[in-house]
C-alpha cells in the first residue's frame, strides 16, 4: 500500500500563509514529519492558484525536495502550475489529478506524457458526481482510453473512484467499494487511489481517523493500490504495513457476511467491526455510532 | 408455476407512544409495514390529525384559513374548543408564536400559563410547539413542562442545542418529547441516541423530520422519512422506530400560492380551493411517508385527509 501525505496542504492555517509569504521553514518542517511518519508520497496541494501558480509549484517543489527524496504528488487545478512543478521534479512524479471535463483533460494528458509521469484518474464525469458503480466503470474506461491514445500505459493511470462522506449518501460509500471490486476486470494493470480522508468529512474530529481506518482496510480487499491519507494516524500506517492482519481479516470477512458475536471481539476490534456495520449500510451512520 | 408477489421483509416496529392522559389519550405507531401496505402488515393505530392553535392572533393568515376561525383567534381556549366542537380535533396543536424573541417575545411564565389554560381546558392531547430558538425554548418548555406536571403534553421542537435542558423536564415532569432535527437522517437518529442516554423513554419520544409543503422540497422530507422507515422496519435500527410528526400546516400556509388573490394571479386559480387543496395533499404525500401525527390547520383539508386515510386503510 502506497501512502500519500495530505498535510502539504493551501487550506491548513499554518502552511497556507508559509506558501503565499514563500517562508520555507513550516513547509520544510511538515515535509520531513510526514517522511519520518512513513509516508511513501507527498501530496503538494496549492489549489487552484490562479495567480502566479506556476511560480508558486516550482518554489513548492524545489522546497519540499530540499529535505526530501520521496516522490511527489502535485495537486493543482491549474495547468501551468502544473507544468512548472512537473519540470523540476526530481523523481517520477503523480500529476493530481485528471478528470473527464474535456478542457481537463486537454490541458493534463499532454503533460503526464511529457514528464513521463504518472496521473491520478478522477472519476468526476462531464455530469459531476458519478452516480453509482457502473457510472464508475463507464468513466474509467473512457479515461482509461483517452489516456491510452495519448500514449500514456495503464501501469501510469491510478484511478481514483471518488469516496463521498459517510454521513451525506451511504449508497456513494458503497458504490465505492463495489467498484473497486469491478476495476481489476475494466482495466487491468491500471493502479488505484482514493482520498480517504473525506469518507469522515463532516463527523466529530477525534472519531475521523476510526472510520478512514476502517473504510482503508475495506477498500484493501479488492486490492487498493494507495491512498492520500493523513499519516500521522500510526495505526492508520500500521494497516497500510499489514501490521495488523487480526484487524484486516476480521473486517474482510464481515464483508463476506460473517456477523461476529461483538462479545466475543476485544474492544479494539469492536470498533472495527461497527464501523464496518456502519460503512457497509448495515445500520444507518449517527455520530454515536460507536456507542450503541 | 404461479406468479408470487415479491414482499418486503420486514424485521423490526414503529414502537407505541400514547399521547395525552385519561380516555381521550390517543396511541400513535406501531406499525409492521410501510405506510398503508396492509397487504404486507398492520397500522394497528392510523396516523391523526391535530388541529392548530396560536397562542396569539394571527397576523398573516390567508383569508381562507381565518374564516373558519372568525371570533375565537385573540383567545387560545376558545380556538381549541372550537376545533374539537364544531370540527372534531382529535387532537390539538398549540403554536407558542408570541414567543419567538423576533417577534412579540413573550415572556415564559406569561406563555406557559396560556398553555395551563388550554391544557385545562380539552381533554384530548396537547402538543406545544415552541419558536425553534434553543435559549428562548428551553426557558419556555420547561416552565410549561412544570405547570403542567402529569398531562403527559407532546412538547417540541427539542433539538440538539436544548435537548439537555428541556429534555430532563419533560422526564421529571412526565411529558413526551418532539425530538427534532433538520431534514437529516443521521443527525435524527443521533438526537434519539442522546435523548436516550439523557433517560427520555421509547414511549415518550415522537421524531419531528422538519418539514415543507409542496413545491417547497416536500421531496426531501419524503426521502428522510422515507428512509427512516426502511432502517427502522428492515434493519432493525431501533433508534428511528418511533412515530413521526409533521408540522405541515404552517409551511403549507406560509406559502405565495396560499395566499395570493385570483385576481393579483389569475392562473393559479380560485384562492380557497388552492390553499386548502396544497395543505390536503401537502398531507397526503406526508402520511405515504409514515407520518403518524399531521398538525394542520383548515377543517376542509382535515376532512380531506381524513377521508384519504379511510379509504386507504378500507378492507
Amino acid at each position: 500500500m502506497i501512502l500519500i501525505a495530505e498535510s502539504i496542504n493551501i487550506m491548513s492555517k499554518t502552511l497556507g500563509p508559509a506558501m503565499r509569504e514563500r517562508n520555507p521553514k513550516p513547509i520544510e518542517e511538515m515535509a520531513r514529519a510526514e517522511a519520518e511518519a512513513g509516508a511513501d508520497y507527498l501530496d503538494i496541494n496549492i489549489g487552484p492558484a490562479r495567480k502566479m501558480g506556476d511560480e508558486l509549484m516550482e518554489w513548492m517543489v524545489n522546497t519540499v525536495q530540499a529535505v526530501t527524496d520521496l516522490p511527489l504528488s502535485l495537486d493543482t487545478t491549474n495547468p501551468v502550475a502544473m507544468e512548472a512543478g512537473l519540470r523540476v521534479c526530481q523523481s517520477k512524479a503523480l500529476v493530481n489529478s485528471v478528470s473527464l471535463q474535456p478542457d481537463r483533460l486537454a490541458a493534463e494528458l499532454p503533460l503526464v506524457k511529457k514528464y513521463s509521469a504518472s496521473m491520478i484518474g478522477l472519476l468526476w464525469g462531464k455530469e459531476g458526481m458519478p452516480r453509482d458503480a457502473n457510472e464508475r466503470c463507464l468513466h474509467t474506461v473512457d479515461l482509461v482510453y483517452q489516456a491510452n491514445e495519448m500514449g500514456i500505459p495503464n501501469e501510469d493511470i491510478w484511478i481514483d473512484p471518488i469516496v463521498s462522506p459517510v454521513s451525506v449518501e451511504i449508497n456513494q460509500v458503497k458504490s465505492c467499494i463495489e467498484f473497486m471490486s469491478m476495476l481489476g476486470e475494466i482495466a487491468p494493470g491500471c493502479k488505484s487511489t482514493v482520498g480517504l480522508s473525506n469518507i469522515s468529512n463532516g463527523t466529530p474530529t477525534q472519531l475521523r481517523p476510526q472510520l478512514n481506518r476502517t473504510y482503508l482496510v475495506m477498500l484493501m480487499k479488492y486490492g487498493l493500490h494507495s491512498a492520500i491519507v493523513d499519516v500521522f494516524d500510526s495505526e492508520l500506517v500500521k494497516i497500510a504495513r499489514g501490521e495488523m492482519p487480526e484487524i484486516v481479516s476480521l473486517v474482510h470477512r464481515m464483508m463476506d457476511g460473517d456477523k461476529p458475536d461483538l462479545a466475543s471481539l476485544t474492544p479494539k476490534e469492536v470498533e472495527y467491526a461497527k464501523t464496518v456495520r456502519v460503512l457497509n449500510g448495515e445500520s444507518l451512520y449517527s455520530h454515536s455510532w460507536l456507542k450503541i | 408455476m404461479a406468479f408470487e408477489i415479491p414482499k418486503t421483509l420486514y424485521s423490526g416496529k414503529i414502537k407505541e407512544v400514547t399521547l395525552g392522559k385519561g380516555n381521550k389519550a390517543i396511541t400513535v405507531g406501531g406499525e409492521t409495514s410501510y405506510p398503508f401496505y396492509l397487504f404486507e402488515g398492520k397500522m394497528p393505530n392510523l396516523p391523526r390529525i391535530a388541529m392548530e392553535v396560536w397562542d396569539c392572533p394571527p397576523q398573516e393568515w390567508a383569508e381562507t384559513a381565518l374564516e373558519p376561525f372568525a371570533g375565537v383567534t385573540d383567545d387560545p381556549v376558545a380556538w381549541a374548543k372550537k376545533c374539537l366542537d364544531d370540527y372534531g380535533a382529535e387532537m390539538i396543536a398549540l403554536q407558542l408564536v408570541s414567543t419567538d424573541p423576533n417577534g412579540l417575545d413573550r415572556g415564559a411564565d406569561e406563555a406557559a400559563a396560556v398553555v395551563k389554560q388550554v391544557a385545562d381546558a380539552i381533554d384530548v392531547p396537547l402538543i406545544v410547539w415552541g419558536t425553534s430558538d434553543n435559549d428562548k425554548d428551553t426557558e419556555v418548555l420547561r416552565k410549561v413542562a412544570e405547570i403542567c406536571q402529569g398531562k403527559n403534553l407532546i412538547i417540541g421542537p427539542v433539538q440538539e442545542g436544548d435537548h439537555k435542558r428541556i429534555g430532563a423536564s419533560a422526564i421529571a415532569y412526565q411529558h413526551t418529547v418532539v425530538a427534532s432535527t433538520p431534514i437529516d437522517i443521521n443527525l435524527a437518529k443521533q438526537l434519539n441516541i442522546l435523548l436516550g442516554n439523557l433517560g427520555v423513554a421509547d414511549e415518550q419520544l415522537v421524531i419531528d423530520p422538519t418539514v415543507s409543503g409542496i413545491g417547497y422540497g416536500i421531496e426531501y422530507a419524503y426521502s428522510v422519512m422515507e428512509r427512516m422507515r426502511m432502517a427502522g422496519l428492515t434493519q432493525q435500527d431501533e433508534k428511528l422506530q418511533f412515530p413521526i410528526i409533521c408540522n405541515i400546516a404552517k409551511e403549507v400556509w406560509k406559502t405565495k400560492e396560499t395566499k395570493i388573490s385570483m385576481e393579483e394571479e389569475p392562473t393559479l386559480g380560485n384562492a380557497e380551493k388552492r390553499g386548502i387543496l396544497m395543505e390536503a395533499i401537502s398531507a397526503t404525500v406526508l402520511l405515504l411517508a409514515g407520518a403518524d401525527v399531521l398538525i394542520m390547520r383548515h377543517p376542509e383539508a382535515i376532512n380531506l385527509v381524513r377521508e384519504m386515510i379511510a379509504e386507504l386503510t378500507a378492507s
